[in-house]
Protein backbone atom coordinates (compact mmCIF):
# COMPACT_ATOMS: atom_id res chain seq x y z
CA UNK A 1 0.00 0.00 0.00
CA UNK A 2 2.94 2.38 0.75
CA UNK A 3 4.51 1.58 -2.17
CA UNK A 4 1.56 2.41 -4.39
CA UNK A 5 0.90 5.50 -2.64
CA UNK A 6 4.37 7.02 -2.73
CA UNK A 7 4.70 5.82 -6.79
CA UNK A 8 1.09 7.70 -7.56
CA UNK A 9 2.36 10.57 -5.55
CA UNK A 10 6.01 10.52 -7.56
CA UNK A 11 3.56 10.64 -10.83
CA UNK A 12 1.35 13.84 -9.92
CA UNK A 13 4.47 15.15 -8.84
CA UNK A 14 6.21 14.89 -12.58
CA UNK A 15 2.69 15.51 -14.23
CA UNK A 16 2.51 19.27 -12.34
CA UNK A 17 6.17 19.85 -13.04
CA UNK A 18 5.45 19.58 -16.62
CA UNK A 19 2.37 21.34 -17.17
CA UNK A 20 3.31 24.82 -16.29
CA UNK A 21 6.21 24.40 -18.92
CA UNK A 22 4.37 23.30 -21.47
CA UNK A 23 2.69 26.67 -21.36
CA UNK A 24 5.35 27.84 -23.30
CA UNK A 25 4.59 26.06 -26.16
CA UNK A 26 3.81 28.53 -29.52
CA UNK A 27 4.49 31.85 -29.03
CA UNK A 28 4.78 33.05 -25.43
CA UNK A 29 8.22 32.78 -25.84
CA UNK A 30 8.08 35.68 -28.39
CA UNK A 31 7.01 39.20 -27.31
CA UNK A 32 3.40 40.13 -28.02
CA UNK A 33 4.53 43.23 -30.08
CA UNK A 34 4.16 42.49 -33.81
CA UNK A 35 7.65 43.49 -35.04
CA UNK A 36 8.87 44.59 -38.37
CA UNK A 37 11.97 44.08 -40.14
CA UNK A 38 14.29 44.82 -43.96
CA UNK A 39 16.89 43.26 -44.41
CA UNK A 40 19.08 41.24 -47.00
CA UNK A 41 19.19 37.22 -46.93
CA UNK A 42 21.91 35.80 -45.97
CA UNK A 43 20.96 32.22 -45.56
CA UNK A 44 18.04 30.67 -47.92
CA UNK A 45 15.39 29.53 -46.55
CA UNK A 46 16.14 25.77 -44.99
CA UNK A 47 12.49 23.71 -44.78
CA UNK A 48 14.76 21.44 -42.41
CA UNK A 49 12.17 20.72 -39.16
CA UNK A 50 10.89 21.39 -36.58
CA UNK A 51 10.79 24.81 -38.41
CA UNK A 52 11.86 26.10 -41.41
CA UNK A 53 14.20 28.74 -41.14
CA UNK A 54 16.37 31.58 -43.02
CA UNK A 55 18.56 33.94 -41.85
CA UNK A 56 18.57 37.95 -42.63
CA UNK A 57 21.57 40.64 -42.15
CA UNK A 58 19.70 43.78 -40.44
CA UNK A 59 20.67 46.73 -38.23
CA UNK A 60 23.93 45.53 -38.50
CA UNK A 61 23.10 42.28 -36.65
CA UNK A 62 22.22 38.34 -38.33
CA UNK A 63 19.41 37.38 -37.26
CA UNK A 64 17.31 33.72 -37.29
CA UNK A 65 14.30 34.11 -38.76
CA UNK A 66 11.95 31.00 -37.55
CA UNK A 67 9.22 30.04 -39.87
CA UNK A 68 6.33 27.69 -39.59
CA UNK A 69 7.16 23.73 -39.92
CA UNK A 70 8.49 22.81 -42.81
CA UNK A 71 4.75 21.31 -44.93
CA UNK A 72 3.32 24.66 -44.02
CA UNK A 73 6.63 26.69 -45.02
CA UNK A 74 6.62 25.34 -48.34
CA UNK A 75 2.33 25.75 -48.86
CA UNK A 76 2.68 29.35 -48.39
CA UNK A 77 5.62 29.03 -51.30
CA UNK A 78 8.62 29.85 -49.44
CA UNK A 79 10.44 27.02 -50.12
CA UNK A 80 14.82 27.05 -50.49
CA UNK A 81 14.73 28.74 -54.43
CA UNK A 82 11.70 31.48 -53.59
CA UNK A 83 14.06 34.30 -52.49
CA UNK A 84 17.52 34.20 -53.60
CA UNK A 85 20.94 35.41 -51.31
CA UNK A 86 21.43 39.00 -51.13
CA UNK A 87 17.69 39.57 -51.65
CA UNK A 88 16.36 42.75 -49.78
CA UNK A 89 13.51 41.35 -47.74
CA UNK A 90 10.44 43.15 -45.06
CA UNK A 91 9.51 40.17 -42.65
CA UNK A 92 6.47 40.64 -40.04
CA UNK A 93 6.48 38.60 -37.13
CA UNK A 94 7.13 38.21 -32.96
CA UNK A 95 10.74 38.92 -31.49
CA UNK A 96 12.24 36.41 -29.27
CA UNK A 97 11.57 38.15 -25.86
CA UNK A 98 15.24 37.96 -24.90
CA UNK A 99 16.40 41.29 -26.32
CA UNK A 100 20.16 39.52 -26.49
CA UNK A 101 18.79 37.55 -28.83
CA UNK A 102 17.93 38.46 -32.72
CA UNK A 103 15.56 35.76 -33.11
CA UNK A 104 12.24 36.43 -34.99
CA UNK A 105 9.46 34.39 -35.14
CA UNK A 106 8.46 34.93 -38.38
CA UNK A 107 4.66 35.01 -39.79
CA UNK A 108 5.28 37.02 -42.80
CA UNK A 109 8.54 37.64 -45.50
CA UNK A 110 7.66 40.23 -48.29
CA UNK A 111 10.21 40.26 -51.42
CA UNK A 112 9.68 41.93 -54.75
CA UNK A 113 6.32 42.53 -54.00
CA UNK A 114 5.43 39.24 -53.26
CA UNK A 115 4.19 38.50 -49.40
CA UNK A 116 4.44 34.64 -48.27
CA UNK A 117 2.36 34.31 -45.47
CA UNK A 118 3.11 31.00 -43.26
CA UNK A 119 0.90 31.85 -40.78
CA UNK A 120 -2.10 33.61 -42.72
CA UNK A 121 -4.65 32.86 -39.74
CA UNK A 122 -2.39 35.06 -37.35
CA UNK A 123 -2.13 39.44 -37.49
CA UNK B 1 29.97 19.21 -26.50
CA UNK B 2 29.98 21.59 -29.29
CA UNK B 3 32.13 19.76 -31.44
CA UNK B 4 30.47 16.46 -31.21
CA UNK B 5 27.16 17.93 -32.05
CA UNK B 6 29.25 19.88 -34.82
CA UNK B 7 30.24 16.16 -35.71
CA UNK B 8 26.71 15.14 -35.76
CA UNK B 9 25.12 17.82 -37.68
CA UNK B 10 27.21 17.59 -40.64
CA UNK B 11 27.19 13.76 -40.63
CA UNK B 12 25.32 11.89 -43.40
CA UNK B 13 22.73 11.77 -41.07
CA UNK B 14 22.16 15.14 -40.31
CA UNK B 15 22.43 16.06 -44.19
CA UNK B 16 19.49 13.24 -44.91
CA UNK B 17 17.54 14.64 -42.08
CA UNK B 18 17.40 17.78 -43.58
CA UNK B 19 17.15 17.21 -47.31
CA UNK B 20 14.48 14.24 -47.88
CA UNK B 21 11.25 16.35 -48.04
CA UNK B 22 9.74 18.37 -45.81
CA UNK B 23 7.61 15.49 -44.33
CA UNK B 24 10.84 13.58 -43.36
CA UNK B 25 11.36 15.09 -39.42
CA UNK B 26 7.58 14.87 -38.73
CA UNK B 27 7.21 11.06 -39.25
CA UNK B 28 10.88 10.67 -37.72
CA UNK B 29 9.25 12.44 -34.60
CA UNK B 30 6.45 9.84 -34.63
CA UNK B 31 8.60 7.04 -34.81
CA UNK B 32 10.38 8.30 -32.16
CA UNK B 33 7.31 8.80 -29.90
CA UNK B 34 6.03 5.47 -30.87
CA UNK B 35 9.46 4.04 -29.70
CA UNK B 36 9.42 6.02 -26.10
CA UNK B 37 5.88 4.96 -25.43
CA UNK B 38 6.63 1.53 -26.39
CA UNK B 39 9.32 1.75 -24.24
CA UNK B 40 7.85 3.18 -20.97
CA UNK B 41 4.65 0.97 -21.69
CA UNK B 42 6.81 -1.67 -20.76
CA UNK B 43 8.39 -0.58 -18.54
CA UNK B 44 6.29 0.58 -16.38
CA UNK B 45 4.47 -2.17 -15.82
CA UNK B 46 7.65 -4.40 -15.16
CA UNK B 47 9.13 -1.38 -12.40
CA UNK B 48 5.55 -1.14 -10.50
CA UNK B 49 5.64 -5.42 -10.24
CA UNK B 50 9.53 -4.75 -9.17
CA UNK B 51 7.93 -2.66 -6.36
CA UNK B 52 5.52 -4.63 -5.15
CA UNK B 53 2.55 -4.39 -7.23
CA UNK B 54 0.89 -7.35 -8.67
CA UNK B 55 3.23 -10.28 -6.71
CA UNK B 56 0.46 -12.68 -7.01
CA UNK B 57 1.61 -12.67 -10.48
CA UNK B 58 4.95 -14.87 -10.86
CA UNK B 59 8.08 -12.01 -11.90
CA UNK B 60 8.99 -14.48 -15.15
CA UNK B 61 5.45 -13.73 -16.47
CA UNK B 62 6.10 -9.94 -16.57
CA UNK B 63 9.40 -9.76 -17.17
CA UNK B 64 9.22 -12.22 -20.42
CA UNK B 65 6.76 -9.74 -22.39
CA UNK B 66 7.99 -6.32 -21.18
CA UNK B 67 11.80 -6.62 -21.57
CA UNK B 68 11.61 -7.41 -25.01
CA UNK B 69 8.54 -4.87 -26.13
CA UNK B 70 11.13 -2.33 -23.79
CA UNK B 71 14.24 -3.32 -25.55
CA UNK B 72 12.48 -2.82 -29.05
CA UNK B 73 11.31 0.34 -27.96
CA UNK B 74 14.18 1.76 -26.85
CA UNK B 75 15.92 0.78 -30.10
CA UNK B 76 13.55 2.99 -32.40
CA UNK B 77 13.27 5.46 -29.77
CA UNK B 78 17.53 6.04 -29.97
CA UNK B 79 17.83 5.79 -33.54
CA UNK B 80 15.17 7.79 -34.47
CA UNK B 81 16.29 10.44 -31.81
CA UNK B 82 19.68 10.42 -33.24
CA UNK B 83 18.14 11.78 -36.97
CA UNK B 84 16.34 14.38 -34.76
CA UNK B 85 18.91 15.82 -32.87
CA UNK B 86 21.42 15.49 -36.14
CA UNK B 87 19.06 17.69 -38.12
CA UNK B 88 20.33 21.17 -36.07
CA UNK B 89 21.92 18.98 -33.48
CA UNK B 90 24.34 22.69 -33.09
CA UNK B 91 21.17 24.48 -32.29
CA UNK B 92 20.21 22.36 -28.88
CA UNK B 93 24.29 23.37 -27.30
CA UNK B 94 23.56 24.67 -24.02
CA UNK B 95 20.13 23.51 -24.21
CA UNK B 96 19.54 22.51 -20.17
CA UNK B 97 17.36 19.46 -20.80
CA UNK B 98 19.65 17.64 -23.11
CA UNK B 99 22.24 17.64 -20.51
CA UNK B 100 18.84 16.29 -18.02
CA UNK B 101 17.87 13.23 -20.81
CA UNK B 102 21.33 12.01 -21.53
CA UNK B 103 22.62 11.51 -18.12
CA UNK B 104 19.25 9.69 -17.17
CA UNK B 105 19.42 7.45 -19.81
CA UNK B 106 22.82 6.55 -19.17
CA UNK B 107 21.56 5.96 -15.45
CA UNK B 108 18.36 4.31 -16.46
CA UNK B 109 21.08 1.72 -18.54
CA UNK B 110 23.22 1.22 -15.92
CA UNK B 111 20.53 0.00 -13.74
CA UNK B 112 19.48 -2.13 -16.00
CA UNK B 113 22.94 -3.98 -16.05
CA UNK B 114 23.23 -3.92 -12.48
CA UNK B 115 19.72 -5.18 -11.84
CA UNK B 116 19.99 -7.99 -14.34
CA UNK B 117 22.98 -8.90 -13.24
CA UNK B 118 22.01 -9.72 -9.46
CA UNK B 119 21.14 -12.95 -8.23
CA UNK B 120 17.84 -11.42 -7.10
CA UNK B 121 16.80 -10.82 -10.75
CA UNK B 122 18.85 -13.91 -12.16
CA UNK B 123 16.99 -16.74 -9.83
CA UNK B 124 13.32 -14.56 -10.26
CA UNK B 125 12.05 -18.20 -11.02
CA UNK B 126 12.32 -19.17 -7.34
CA UNK B 127 8.63 -18.98 -5.58
CA UNK B 128 9.71 -17.23 -2.81
CA UNK B 129 12.03 -14.86 -2.93
CA UNK B 130 14.02 -13.56 0.29
CA UNK B 131 13.27 -9.91 1.70
CA UNK B 132 16.73 -9.03 0.43
CA UNK B 133 15.97 -10.36 -2.57
CA UNK B 134 12.69 -7.90 -3.19
CA UNK B 135 14.44 -5.12 -1.78
CA UNK B 136 17.04 -5.03 -4.78
CA UNK B 137 14.71 -5.50 -7.18
CA UNK B 138 12.44 -2.95 -5.71
CA UNK B 139 15.33 -0.16 -5.65
CA UNK B 140 16.02 -1.26 -9.49
CA UNK B 141 12.07 -0.68 -9.99
CA UNK B 142 12.55 2.89 -8.45
CA UNK B 143 15.83 3.93 -10.03
CA UNK B 144 14.10 2.68 -13.51
CA UNK B 145 10.94 4.58 -13.27
CA UNK B 146 12.52 7.78 -12.18
CA UNK B 147 15.21 7.58 -14.35
CA UNK B 148 13.06 6.89 -17.53
CA UNK B 149 10.51 9.95 -16.50
CA UNK B 150 13.25 11.99 -15.68
CA UNK B 151 14.47 11.13 -19.26
CA UNK B 152 11.09 11.24 -20.97
CA UNK B 153 10.37 14.70 -18.97
CA UNK B 154 13.63 16.46 -20.04
CA UNK B 155 12.98 15.37 -23.53
CA UNK B 156 9.88 16.95 -24.08
CA UNK B 157 10.93 20.23 -23.06
CA UNK B 158 14.07 20.41 -25.39
CA UNK B 159 12.18 21.80 -27.95
CA UNK B 160 10.29 24.52 -25.52
CA UNK B 161 13.75 26.01 -24.45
Amino acid sequence: MQTRRSVSMALAAFVMAVLPAAAHHGWSGNSPEEFELTGTVEQPVSLAGPHATMKIRAQGQLWDLTLAPPPRTQAAGLTEKAIPVGAEVKIHGHRNSDPKRFEVKTERVTWNGKTFNVYPDRD
Amino acid sequence: MLPFLAWLETSMLGHAMRSSGVWTYGVVNLFHILGVSTLFGAVVVLDLRLLGLWRTVPLPSIAGPTVPVATAGFIVAALTGAGLLATKATEYAGNPFLLIKFPAIAVALVNVAVVTSRPAWKQMERPDPTPGDRRVLAIGGAVSLAAWLTAIGAGRMIGYW
